[in-house]
């Protein structure tokens, strides 16, 4: 790093210690310091869970890149910053993050709103945003430092209407989804597809994020007659669909968007969320050897605890930021270069991950169709319920 | 048909759940005016002390809800003795800061304690259900409705008739007064935060079990749908509490099933508007019940403000806008420009607020307006960015002042519901718009800043171009403050019936008040969006509003340099307690604690 004026240098050292980072000499000494990525997310603030699922995922991925020897003989590691998911917070991570030349890549955010508003300021400082959990049609559009492992909708949905419409044999839908970009996104991804396969979609209800009540919402689903139910919810809020529609005499079959896929569905669902139908990338007998230690591993880090979808989200992202810096090395170009030049990456959701350089997203997720029997995620036996 | 009997009974079952939340908030009223943004953050802790009693120590039910009542009354106590009892004589403002201040504490330490992962609360009631209409109810639907209607009756037999109850009257109507009748007004004022909490924590368990569902959101939405209710029955009315929120579930329910959900809460704050503008003192308040609240003038209280000297000033400005010659990190800049942008914000509240006295919890909508305008004319209309931040600041001048111009009739705690409902009127009018707002999807691709075709982009120019906004606005204000338009705001603002007296038009020095206010918020949006590119209806949120009524209150009411101050404060803090990670929020809460306990008045005085 002897290329690293003194302007740049004294610049870094602000951020360092505006980060409250111990800044040392050591931290510009190569390559016994550890490569490090730097992660923006909620740690607090109304998403706040999911930060801590992504953390989960990551320590797990990086335990696992350490036993193997590290990057070329260096650590990985990671600098969590709290953004609440709030996009005045997110574009100062992003200036802290660009300004200090420690950090190779920056992963997250996990809002919309948080993610996009930091864009320009990734895209212009020449630091690789690679945003895993970000749908959003238009976030790899920000420029060629955007690029994303979040499973596309247009990928995801037409599998999800599949398994409704023609697998289990559904022709008048009633589809419920969250109204943000990402809930509104699928929908009409969903509603297209299932049409195609030649069912009717005969009522879709957006609800806000923060809804906790969804009878009379029911109530309008009841009156529009469907066979089923599509809900493309995260988990918690699916949960409470599922119970209030078993509540208030809905007995119609349920089938949900991946995203639901998480033991806390099980638990706070509880038995109202028997026999609904999924669709995920894994499930817990996998034969898939990647999701067997993925779990294997979860489990003997976490105490017994079941990964859910965010979890592997994290962990598919840590192993893909590894494999780009693997071949990248520390240079913010090359890694942006390099994410174009990944093969086949070992991933959960996957299975192998490449991305497609046009879009700067990877194509063919994985699928799996599940039902929940008595209180576990188990694979469809193709028999009706 | 059959349908709307379910819509009704959905309706007044999810009432009945906001019912429990409300009373509270109408008993901490009806003694000390005071909207305890707290209360929801004690329905949370309950909700988590119900999930040990429950799933950790196994209790039974009627076990369960006496230890939930004990624990939360005794956290209503150390509020009540800690946080708002050492405030009692100083602006009445204070304490309903300090309430904030409060939950944010509460809430990151149960976030702290539990994880933010949501938790199943199983219910401890035999799971049996009973038909009615085309659906079913509960045991806890019963038992919901049970806590919340027996606790009203019990509090109003309590206020009506034992000597304690009468002391509560009494110290709710004139504390002084009480006070030299031989009222302990602080035992008076202990006994009530002891059964509002108790109440707010066993209403936060049973909504838990309801749903089989806890997480450390639910507290504020447990606050605003419980101030809804409340104001609708009638402030401080605890009867009234019960019917207005059985009248807000009917209303949303209805409203779903006209309009579709997600229109559900428009309904909602629109009934709380309506409510508002037609009777004031809420649906239920007797044609005798004394004015709401002499707020004007002790709302705000007159202090001396620090007078910093013009050079002082002239030199702090010199040396910003020299900053980005010096070596400092962009990211030191990036946070500098958010603390410009949120000045900007700051100025328009702490007029409207502090001089005028209309203090407003719904500015992010006022952000939200000039965003949209600003990036859909540069985006749809092709007009330059500069002109078309402009435009937003323009926009949200005329539309702001014309939805705010319903609460002119209000005064003090109720100008600030009304405007905490307009703010959530307008994000969720930007939610539904889809043909202009593209909806849920947001506007992106918003072009960046840019000045006579030459672009804004670097972290420097962006600096320099909120700083001289900022500063330009500043000045203007400060020059407004000194004219005679300055001094007719604060005469409104001291004594609203004086100033009528001498002939100042109430309502047109108001909107002259929120068209120059509305601008300088607008502006500040418009910017906003050109410099994130991207933004939808949850980038202006309401804890944007609160966290500008902060920084207003902070930096002093009515105080330019104040706001600006209060505003790198407030935008600096957090991030130099990034050092905490997960603490940081509660490190902040407890510095806001702390300057509320000790500075009152603000940093800067009111002026």
């Amino acid at each position: 790093m002897s290329n690293i004026d003194r302007r740049t240098l004294v610049k870094g050292s602000l951020a360092a210690m505006m980060a409250g980072a111990t800044f040392s000499r050591a931290a510009f000494a190569q390559s016994a310091e550890p490569i490090l990525l730097g992660v923006s997310g909620p740690l607090t603030g109304p998403n706040a869970q999911y930060g801590t699922q992504w953390k989960q995922g990551f320590d797990l991925a990086l335990d696992e890149i350490t036993a193997a020897g590290g990057i070329n003989g260096r650590k990985l590691a990671y600098q969590f910053e709290d953004s609440q998911s709030d996009p005045r917070q997110s574009v100062a991570i992003a200036q802290k993050f660009v300004s200090d030349p420690r950090i190779a890549l920056e992963l997250g955010d996990f809002s919309s709103p948080a993610s996009m508003a930091a864009s320009p300021i990734y895209q212009r400082g020449g630091l690789v945003q690679f945003g895993f959990t970000n749908s959003h049609p238009d976030f790899t559009k920000g420029g060629d430092f955007m690029w994303s492992t979040s499973v596309s909708q247009a990928d995801e949905q037409p599998l999800l209407a599949a398994y409704a419409v023609k697998r289990l044999g559904l022709k008048k839908l009633a589809v419920l989804h969250l109204n943000t970009d990402w809930g509104r996104t699928s929908r009409d991804y969903f509603v297209k597809a299932a049409k195609e396969y030649g069912a009717e979609v005969a009522v879709t209800e957006g609800y806000i994020a923060e809804e906790r009540d969804f009878r009379s919402t029911l109530v309008r689903v009841r009156d529009a007659n469907p066979d089923g139910l599509i809900l493309i919810s995260y988990y918690s809020d699916g949960a409470l669909i599922a119970r209030q529609a078993r509540q208030v005499g809905l007995k119609q079959m349920i089938c949900a968007a991946s995203s639901v896929y998480s033991p806390k569905f099980l638990e706070l669902g509880g038995e109202a969320v028997e026999d609904v139908h999924l669709g995920t990338r894994y499930f817990p007998e996998d034969p898939r050897p990647e999701v067997k230690k993925f779990i294997t591993g979860f489990k003997a880090k976490y105490g017994g605890q079941e990964p859910d979808a965010f979890n592997a989200y994290a962990y598919d992202a840590m192993n893909m930021a590894a494999a780009v810096v693997k071949i990248g090395g520390t240079d913010r170009r090359a890694i942006r270069d390099a994410f174009a030049k990944v093969k086949d990456v070992s991933s959960v959701i996957f299975g192998l991950a490449t991305f497609d350089v046009e879009s700067r997203r990877v194509k063919g997720a994985m699928n799996a169709e599940l039902v929940v029997r008595k209180g576990q995620f188990a694979l469809w036996d193709g028999k009706p319920t | 048909m059959s349908s709307w009997l379910d819509y009704t009974i959905n309706g007044l079952i999810v009432g009945n759940v906001y019912a429990l939340v409300a009373v509270g908030l109408a008993l901490i009223f009806g003694v000390s005016r005071l909207i305890n943004f707290a209360q929801g953050s004690i329905y949370l802790v309950g909700a988590y002390i119900g999930w040990v009693a429950v799933v950790q120590l196994h209790t039974p039910l009627p076990l369960t809800i006496i230890v939930v009542a004990a624990a939360a009354a005794v956290v209503g106590l150390v509020i009540e003795r800690f946080g708002l009892r050492p405030l009692q004589n100083s602006v009445r403002i204070a304490p309903l800061l300090a309430t904030i201040g409060i939950s944010f504490v509460l809430d990151q330490l149960v976030m702290l304690t539990f994880s933010p992962n949501p938790r199943a609360l199983p219910s401890q009631l035999p799971d049996v259900r009973f038909q009615l209409g085309g659906g079913t109810i509960g045991p806890l639907d019963l038992l919901i409705a049970g806590v919340g209607i027996t606790s009203a009756l019990l509090l109003f037999v309590f206020l009506r008739y034992s000597k304690l109850g009468w002391a509560v009257r009494a110290a709710s109507q004139d504390r002084d007064a009480a006070m030299q009748m031989g009222v302990d007004v602080n035992r008076v004022n202990q006994a009530v935060f002891g059964i509002a909490a108790a109440l707010g924590g066993v209403s936060g368990m049973l909504v838990g079990m309801y749903y089989n569902q806890i997480d450390t959101a639910m507290s504020l939405q447990a606050t605003l749908k419980g101030v809804v209710a409340e104001v609708v029955g009638g402030a401080g009315n605890v009867p009234g509490a019960v019917i207005g929120s059985l009248l807000l579930g009917l209303v949303e329910s209805y409203g779903v099933a006209v309009f579709g959900t997600s229109y559900r809460n428009l309904f909602a704050f629109l009934l709380l508007v309506v409510v508002l503008v037609l009777r004031p003192n809420g649906l239920f308040a007797s044609a005798r019940q004394a004015p709401p609240e002499p707020l004007t003038g002790t709302f705000i209280a007159p202090s001396r403000p620090v007078r910093i000297p013009r050079w002082a000033l002239a030199v702090a400005a010199a040396i910003f806008a020299v900053l980005p010659f010096f070596p400092v990190s962009f990211y030191v800049l990036q946070t500098l420009i958010n603390a410009w942008l949120l000045g900007m914000l700051a100025l328009s509240l702490t007029l409207v607020a502090g001089t005028v006295g209309q203090v407003s919890l719904g500015h992010a909508a006022l952000l939200a307006i000039g965003a949209y305008t600003s990036a859909l004319l540069s985006l749809t209309l092709s007009v330059p960015v500069g002109l078309a931040v402009i435009g937003g600041g323009l926009m949200s001048a005329a539309l702001g002042t014309l939805l705010i111009s319903p609460s002119f009739r209000l005064r003090g705690h109720y100008v600030s519901i009304a405007t905490l409902a307009i703010g959530e009127i307008v994000s969720l009018v930007i939610l539904n718009w889809e043909g202009v707002t593209r909806g849920p999807i947001g506007i992106s691709g918003i072009p960046p800043l840019s000045l006579f075709g030459y672009d804004l982009i670097s972290p420097s120019s962006v600096y320099w171009f909120s700083f001289a906004v900022m500063v330009v606005l500043a000045l203007l204000q400060g020059r407004l403050l000194t004219s005679h338009l300055g001094r007719s705001f604060r005469a409104i603002r001291d004594d609203d019936i004086a100033a009528r007296a001498y002939g100042l038009s109430l309502n047109r020095y108001k909107s002259l008040a929120f068209i120059f206010g509305g601008f300088a918020a607008g502006v500040s949006g418009g910017i906003a969006a050109h410099l994130y590119s991207y933004i939808n209806h949850e980038t202006f949120n309401t804890q944007q509003s609160i966290l500008a009524l902060t920084v207003v209150i902070l930096g002093g009411l009515g105080n330019v340099v104040g706001a600006i101050l209060g505003s790198v404060a407030l935008v600096g803090l957090p991030e130099v307690f990034r050092i905490a990670a997960e603490y940081r929020i509660l490190i902040y809460g407890i510095v806001l604690l702390l300057l509320v306990r000790f500075r009152p008045q603000g940093l800067l005085g009111t002026i």
